[in-house]
């Protein structure tokens, strides 16, 4: 570690504050995660198409509700396979405060945020008052979102089967609607930067390091005076009220909303798993590196796969998820942490094995 | 008073009684031995105490305050930590990870729980290892991580669940002097353990159970000429000869 190695007390400050970072994996991570803001808030720069940058701003999206999901699954493990659910309930609550209350998305979010966080509340509580771990916490939320999905579409006051929307007609910044794509783009980099530093956090705390002892070892952790139950709430009431505010935004950029659209598994994985996964669950970089990497290349499929018959682009897109689970069991995060390790080595075996 | 006073604790699982009416007590420094055949009830005792199983009868005093039937982390806060016989490292976290998971038991500062965590496995011989994951320990520096990360949360006592078994002989030593040293340093302990001769060089006290039950109480060499512990121990013995 930084702090006893010699060489960091050189009298070179910008030396040893390059040290203080690239020694140290989740500052290095972080590193990777600000030059990939600082690369997709270029984007507009070179990138006219509205379709494009429709993508990156959905990959965007992605990217900040996978942070959401890795606190929960990725930090402390449990299984909450159907995180969509917080999502949906955010973009309701903001979709109802907008055209019912004529309430501005801005402060609806933020609501949106806490209406999200109390549904997490509720369903840690259940969760945990019966003692659902690993499968059962799964199937739970799954049947949860099945559950949901039918009491929404019979529910007028959320526009039942209709669903709901808004008319993009009258551009303004209180009501959160643009004229141009950008504005989406910068804030929906600015919700990602603030997970980011959340998820930093939390990660490098006494938080942090108790999720991580949960997911590892449950009894082992109570054993040590973590008190599971708490800290596993905790854990689903963050990432719960994430997704909530980035469901409210969602919302907002996609403009329409029904209950099959968004009470549904295929988007779940889309939106809330395969970024994660793909990028490294548990990683303090995977939610965000998996989500440029998964967006756009759905997209990509949909768009070459096109023509034929319909469900090509899934095969080919599922086909994906499974090589890169099988080849990178802890993700691209995972491949870049040994070629990381590999090169501290090579240039001090002093420094070997950084966490 | 006693630092830690069990008394009459009772586990029934179904129609088995594991644990039937036993009565421990332990002083501030002390250590205590927990000894008997296999399936004794020892680690039953042990859940009991730690908050892991809710006793059907009798009471755990610590300190003068009922812990009976809090929650396992309660009772770390207050001052007990177990070990656990099958040990249970957070495999993909560091060594000093590890430990300092033990550590925020009693601070919530990084800094601190970090210089404490170094401490620790510094006293138990590990400052090589801290990079390392958890999983990729032998079993030896396992059983090690296990103490250190007890010893982390600052208990005034430590009930060690065999500690020992599975050690090589020379490991065996070094494990009991650690313990020795926990000891001097003013640390109860409760060992359960089956290899005698770390029970008869380190307990001061020994109390022997058989099918749930406690048969004997007293100082190693007494325990040892005990008839009904050599009942307990030879008969089992006979069996493995004969069977």
């Amino acid at each position: 570690m930084t702090a006893e190695n010699p060489a960091t007390t050189s009298n070179n400050p910008i030396r040893s504050w390059l040290k203080d970072i690239f020694l140290d994996w989740d500052r290095t991570q972080m590193v990777i995660c600000f030059l990939l803001v600082l690369f997709l808030a270029l984007t507009p720069l070179f990138i006219s198409s509205t379709y494009y940058l429709g993508i990156i701003i959905l990959a965007t999206i992605y990217a900040f509700i996978g942070i959401s999901w890795n606190i929960v699954a990725g930090f402390t493990g449990q299984l909450l396979i159907a995180h969509i659910i917080f999502l949906a309930i955010g973009a309701y609550t903001t979709i109802v405060l907008f055209n019912t209350y004529s309430i501005s998305p801005w402060v609806g979010i933020l609501i949106a945020g806490v209406v999200s966080g109390l549904c997490g509340v509720v369903v840690a509580f259940i969760t945990l008052r019966y003692g659902l771990k690993v499968d059962y916490f799964a199937l739970f939320t799954i049947a949860l979102m099945v559950a949901l999905r039918t009491l929404f579409l019979k529910w007028d006051y959320v526009g039942g089967a209709v669903g709901m929307w808004f008319s993009l007609t009258d551009p303004s910044f209180d009501k959160m609607i643009f004229a141009n794509k950008a504005p989406y783009l910068y804030i929906a980099l600015s919700l990602v930067v603030i997970g980011l530093l959340v998820q930093y956090r939390i990660y490098r705390s006494k938080m942090g390091k108790y999720f991580l002892a949960i997911r590892e070892d449950d009894d082992a952790a109570s054993a040590l005076g973590v008190n599971t139950s708490r800290y596993k709430m905790l854990a689903v009431v963050i990432g719960a009220a994430m997704a909530g505010i980035g469901g409210g935004f969602y919302m907002m950029y996609v403009t329409f909303i029904e209950p099959p659209q968004v009470f549904n598994l295929g988007l779940n994985i889309e939106i809330v798993m395969a970024g994660p996964i793909i990028g490294g669950l548990g990683s303090l970089a995977g939610p965000i590196v998996g989500a440029l990497l998964n967006k756009p290349f759905a997209e990509i499929m949909r768009g070459a796969l096109a023509e034929g018959r319909s469900g090509n682009s899934l095969i080919v897109y599922g086909s994906f998820l499974i090589l890169t689970i099988m080849f990178m069991p802890r993700g691209v995060t995972g491949v870049l942490h040994t070629i990381y390790r590999r090169i501290l080595n090579r240039l001090n075996p002093r420094n070997l094995g950084d966490s | 008073m006693a630092l830690l006073e069990v008394s009459g604790i009772t586990k029934r699982f179904g129609g088995l009684v594991a644990v039937n009416d036993l009565d421990l007590s332990l002083d501030k420094g002390q250590i205590l031995g927990l000894i008997g055949p296999n399936g004794a009830g020892k680690t039953t005792a042990f859940n009991m105490i730690s908050g892991f199983y809710q006793p059907d009868e009798g009471q755990v005093i610590f300190d003068g305050q009922d812990i009976t039937g809090l929650r396992p982390d309660q009772v770390c806060k207050l001052g007990v930590t177990r070990t656990f016989q099958v040990v249970k490292p957070f495999p993909q976290l560091t060594v000093r990870d590890n430990v300092m998971v033990g550590a925020y038991n009693r601070t919530n500062d990084r800094k601190e729980s970090r210089k404490k965590a170094e401490k620790i496995i510094e006293f138990l011989g590990m400052k090589d290892m801290r990079e390392m994951a958890a999983g990729s320990l032998s079993v030896a520096y396992r059983k090690r991580l296990e103490v250190a990360k007890a010893l982390a949360t600052d208990p005034k006592i430590i009930l060690l669940d065999e500690a020992m078994a599975g050690l090589r002989p020379t490991e065996t030593d070094e494990m009991i002097e650690l313990v020795r040293e926990i000891s001097r340093q003013g640390t109860a302990l409760l060992l359960v353990e089956h290899v005698m001769r770390v029970i008869m060089s380190l307990a001061e006290r020994i109390v022997v159970i058989h099918h749930g039950e406690k048969i004997a109480e007293g100082e190693p060499q007494q325990i040892v000429q005990d008839k009904s512990v050599i009942d307990a121990y030879l008969g089992e013995v006979e069996i493995d000869v004969t069977g």
